[in-house]
């Protein structure tokens, strides 16, 4: 493994680094907190870390504190804009409220997943295992 | 290498780059690795209202391997030049 | 596929190498097909191709429980680069 993939142009999350970010994992999950530290295999580390639930425009934030995150569950890291994350519309509710909405939702889908699936599988559409993680 | 050239072709264009979880997003790409990660600059969100975690972010890192697509403007491409480096490298790895 | 013999047909790839710069149709994960021209590939079939039809296979469910009849969602893209690991299947397009 190219130990300086990190530090070519093309491999650098180094500007990044020591600023407040968002992380979505592949289970859906968002992470913000400080970014400390990353690999070639894109684990990230996190400082002073949230896991925020979002149902709609409404959230609840759970602490975290310091998190190593596994860079094979992770989708994309974004960078918040510190001014632009003042003037968003979202609108704190206490966690067990935005819980069980969460709850709720995911539920319906998982019942509405396996619906669908067994109807496209008989217009030939099968979903065995996920898309790989070819490298 | 072939499709990590033809990323590294692409930079500072505006791309769509659609993820495996349905999120799409617009942005001028910055930069690409040998593992097809993105880096984007200047987002946007296709259905903001479906992702309102992303209003504030307005650049991203994104792991190449949860991508499905990414879409771009056919000027930016030149297919005959695509279709004989395709030939060329399959030769290349055969010998 | 009557040049089969003189193109040297050594592997299942060597079929994907006759479709450049042909209409090809892929089936991928998540529902989908693609009729498109193809312009690249390589060995993990990531796919470079313009012209493309998308189409998505979707079933709505109603709150009740029942699902409607499967419909399609199509969509127009004119350059698309289509990442291997999503990709089922790779066919000369149907005329």
């Amino acid at each position: 493994m190219d130990a300086l993939i990190p530090f070519t142009t093309s491999g650098s999350l180094v500007d990044l680094v020591d600023k407040k970010v968002m992380v979505i994992l592949r289970d859906g999950r968002k992470l913000l907190g400080v970014f400390r530290s990353y690999d070639q295999f894109a684990n990230f580390l996190l400082e002073s870390c949230v896991e925020r639930l979002h149902y709609k425009l409404e959230y609840a934030d759970t602490d975290l504190g310091v998190l190593l995150i596994r860079g094979e569950n992770v989708v994309a890291l974004g960078e918040i804009d510190l001014i632009a994350e003042d003037r968003v519309p979202l609108i704190p509710r206490p966690l067990d409220e935005i819980r069980t909405k969460i709850n709720e939702e995911n539920r319906r889908k998982e019942r509405d997943h396996l619906i669908k699936s067994k109807v496209l599988e008989t217009v030939g559409f099968v979903s065995d295992g996920r898309e790989g993680d070819a490298y | 290498m072939l499709i990590f050239s033809f990323f590294k072709t692409l930079t500072d264009q505006v791309i769509t780059v659609e993820l495996k979880n349905d999120l799409s997003i617009t942005g001028t790409l910055k930069s690409v690795d040998q593992f097809l990660n993105i880096r984007l600059d200047g987002i946007s969100v296709e259905d903001p209202e479906r992702h309102p975690h992303m209003m504030a972010v307005r650049n991203c890192f994104i792991r190449g391997s949860v991508v499905r697509y990414v879409r771009m403007a056919a000027k930016n491409v030149d297919t005959t030049l695509l279709e004989d480096a395709t030939r060329r490298e399959i030769k290349d790895a055969k010998k | 596929m009557d040049h089969a013999a003189a193109a040297q047909i050594s592997e299942p790839l060597d079929l994907v190498k006759l479709a450049l710069g042909e209409r090809v149709f892929i089936k991928l994960r998540g529902d989908r097909t693609l009729t498109g021209t193809l312009h690249a590939y390589d060995a993990h079939m990531n796919l470079v191709m313009s012209q493309v039809e998308e189409s998505v296979h979707i079933v709505d469910v109603t709150d009740a429980g029942q699902p409607l009849p499967p419909r399609v969602e199509r969509r127009n893209v004119e350059m698309l680069f289509v990442r291997g690991d999503s990709v089922i299947l790779i066919s000369p397009a149907q005329q």
